[in-house]
């Protein structure tokens, strides 16, 4: 009976999870509740539970899994651009709905009814959270780290174990595998030397870009081997950067894929970059050093991959933002730039770069206490809103924390009088836009729910499109 | 008579501060500020100490268990009998989390390591089998405080035991507090306060920035402070009363 199981029902079981999770997918788009990103992972799992290993241990197709703090998303759409202009044929999960739910999507998504996924490349943009269900089914080829900053503490603990549980992973893979790590970042520099992976190092080595002292919000500044305090001949962003140690030595490892030369303007940037492949000259669409570290950890990612880079300029050149990250939506007479801000430093990074633009800035500035949002705010301190008020034109603040974001503005030095208070997201918007002179530009600084929220009342002007559409 | 100023001392700035404790010190600043009082806040880091008795108000927070160790081991080497020093003269001292459990005599951490603290307090911190997170509410009778409540954020395992003659800052109405058993949350002795309670715990909570502010002043010369509008903080402190009660 159990062999029966495993045989002819088990792999009836498979299809008829992968049909349900594919038809409450359709009918979710079909009613524009959004329903390609976690709802067929969802129903799939709920009718078989092992959906996502037996797909992915059937397939052909390689599996990289992208994981950290921040630069998933827009990392994983790099490498699938990377990977198509090399030919390769992809399914990936394009919206970071990165929880388990959202990975087996991917899965379900690109399957055939029987549950064959017919194609040479997935890609599972993953939470840290959720590494340890995904990795042992996905199994993956290679696992890529981008970086790790502290990111909604209460759900994940403290950076280290997290960090732990990543290092664990990458001991356990297996040697014809790859690692690629981020090597300006100390923690992830020093995971797992023992490792049988192949491992590949991406970083920055420009002189153009990055500044002599560690910003305040910096994360780990001490020596992982030795706790003494780390010397930084270069900080690029918060803790990643050019380090040493004077106490132990440990240092900063020989980069694989590097960055030699940056220039970066405020929507766009050109880079060199040296790779065991040779040298790429790339030009990115999108603003800021962060983008940069998404594209050399992309490129790292190709590399692994053993991906064909002749293509990567022309693959790269016409890259859009992922959703909400600094994405443009004209609205009407006006501009919005909605940010998806997540913690200290993808809130600074994306303000550093809204602020590298003229004039002064209409904002709309929203965070909820969802479950996904998390319920501790106290990061929001941390951001260093003091930079964009003497910049603000106008202020509304919502969402179901507006109170507490109003009175982090407050103490930014914002008069409290003009802050307009207004927790409801479509009103806010409208409140938000009617401050906006014609022309103008509104820009959204907001957590993942009410950045969905204010998204689909943008979607629902014909602004832009469903994102489960992109 | 011009307002002296207010002294404030961040220690280990550097080392403790992973839970947005910026904003401890950003609302004590802000809250003297806008009262005309000048401010001083200066970080204090590892290594040999200044007369610590020179600042108001001393404030340290929280970290994670790595950075917890250095900051013990400098604490009882270079910074105790300073410390002791500024509280017998009537300097405020705030310690929150990780800073909190430093007030005591021990802290076992998760890895079973015992890490020796100031003893300024009788009180001492066990690992605990698993973290105590989210939103807290206590009750704080005896200070004043209008409203007379307190709340925050939560993100420990420790747990935390007071001596029999030591009195919390306050009592657990929704959360676990000290050690989520004996009802008790913080501790008060004198003008020395520790509490599990981030969040940050200032903002939200003005009046205990001000009575914080007030005391600190007092040790100089009898103060008064001006009253300020703070509708939205008190907004944000009674929509999480609501919230926890309700």
């Amino acid at each position: 009976m159990v062999a029966v199981q495993n045989g002819i029902l088990g792999s009836a079981r498979l299809s008829l999870a992968v049909s349900a999770g594919k038809l409450a997918g359709h009918t979710g788009r079909l009613l524009r509740v959004g329903g390609g990103t976690s709802l067929p992972g969802m129903v799939a799992r709920a009718l078989d539970p092992d959906v996502l290993r037996k797909m992915v241990g059937s397939t052909r197709a390689r599996k990289l899994v992208v994981t950290g703090s921040n630069g998933k998303t827009t990392t994983c759409r790099m490498i699938a651009a990377l990977a198509g202009a090399a030919g390769q044929r992809v399914f990936q999960n394009r919206t970071g709905s990165n929880l388990i739910q959202g990975i087996t999507s991917v899965a379900v998504n690109g399957a055939t009814i029987g549950g064959r996924l017919d194609t040479d490349l997935l890609i599972f943009e993953t939470d840290e959270a959720t590494m340890r269900l995904a990795v042992p089914e996905v199994k993956p080829d290679a696992i890529v780290v981008t970086n790790i900053f502290r990111d909604q503490l209460d759900r994940f603990g403290e950076l280290y174990s997290v960090a732990a549980s990543l290092e664990a992973m990458i001991g356990e893979l297996p040697a014809e595998s790859s690692a690629i790590l981020n090597a300006d970042d100390p923690l992830i520099a020093s995971f797992a030397p023992e490792a049988k992976a192949r491992r590949i190092y991406f970083g920055v080595r420009s002189e153009q870009v990055g500044a002599a002292v560690p910003e305040h919000a910096a994360d780990t500044i001490r020596c992982v081997r030795c706790q003494h305090d780390l010397e930084y001949r270069k900080v690029y962003i918060s803790h990643l950067g050019a380090y040493r140690c004077p106490n132990c030595g440990y240092e900063r490892p020989p980069i694989d894929v590097a960055v030699t030369h940056a220039e970066l303007s405020g929507t766009a940037s050109t880079v060199e970059l040296e790779t065991p492949a040779g040298p790429l000259r790339l030009h990115l669409p999108l603003p800021g050093l962060h983008n940069i570290y998404n594209a050399a950890a992309a490129v790292a990612a190709a590399v692994g991959l053993g991906l064909d880079l002749s293509e990567a300029a022309a693959a790269l050149a016409d890259l859009r933002p992922a959703f909400g990250r600094l994405e443009e939506i004209t609205a009407g007479e006006r501009n919005v730039v909605l940010g998806f801000v997540k913690n200290p430093i993808s809130y600074n990074t994306t303000l550093r770069t809204v602020l590298t633009r003229p004039g002064r800035k209409h904002v709309l500035a929203a965070h909820s206490n969802t479950v996904v949002d998390g319920e501790d705010f106290a990061w929001l301190w941390d951001v260093d809103l003091e930079e964009l008020t003497p910049q603000l034109a106008s202020l509304v603040v919502s969402g179901t924390k507006a109170e507490e974001v109003a009175m982090r503005f407050k103490y930014a030095g914002v008069d409290e009088p003009s802050i307009q208070v207004v927790p409801d997201r479509p009103a806010a918007l409208e409140a938000a836009l009617q401050n906006v002179e014609s022309g103008g530009t509104l820009y959204i600084l907001s957590g993942y729910t009410p950045t969905h929220e204010l998204r689909r009342a943008m979607v629902q002007r014909g602004w832009v499109a469903p994102f489960w559409e992109e | 008579m011009a307002q002296p100023p207010l002294r404030i001392g961040h220690l280990y700035a550097e080392e403790m501060n992973i839970y947005g404790d910026r904003g401890n010190i950003l609302t004590l600043s802000k809250r003297a500020g806008w009262r005309g009082i000048d401010v001083r806040v200066e970080p204090i880091g590892r290594g040999p100490s200044p007369d610590l008795a020179e600042y108001d108000l001393l404030f340290w927070g929280g970290g994670q268990d790595r950075d917890q160790e250095l900051v013990f081991a400098d604490a009882n080497e270079h910074k105790l009998a300073s410390i002791k020093e500024a509280v017998a003269q009537g300097s405020v001292v705030l310690a929150v989390c990780g800073g909190y459990q430093l007030l005591g005599a021990y802290y076992v951490t998760a890895e079973r390591q015992r890490l020796p603290g100031l003893g300024l307090v009788d009180l001492h911190t066990e690992p605990g089998a698993r973290r105590n997170i989210g939103n807290v509410l206590i009750d704080v009778p005896g200070l004043g405080l209008e409203p007379p409540t307190l709340v925050g954020f939560e993100n420990h395992s420790g747990r935390t035991y007071l001596g029999a003659n030591v009195e919390p800052l306050g009592r657990v109405v929704k959360g676990a507090g000290n050690n989520g058993k004996d009802g008790t949350e913080g501790v008060r002795a004198g003008n020395i306060f520790g509490t599990y309670l981030h969040g940050s715990l200032l903002p939200k909570n003005p009046h205990f920035a001000d009575l914080l502010i007030l005391r600190a002043l007092a040790r100089r010369a009898p103060t008064e402070l001006a009253p300020l509008d703070m509708s939205v903080e008190l907004d944000a402190h009674q929509a999480l009363v609501r919230r926890l009660t309700g």
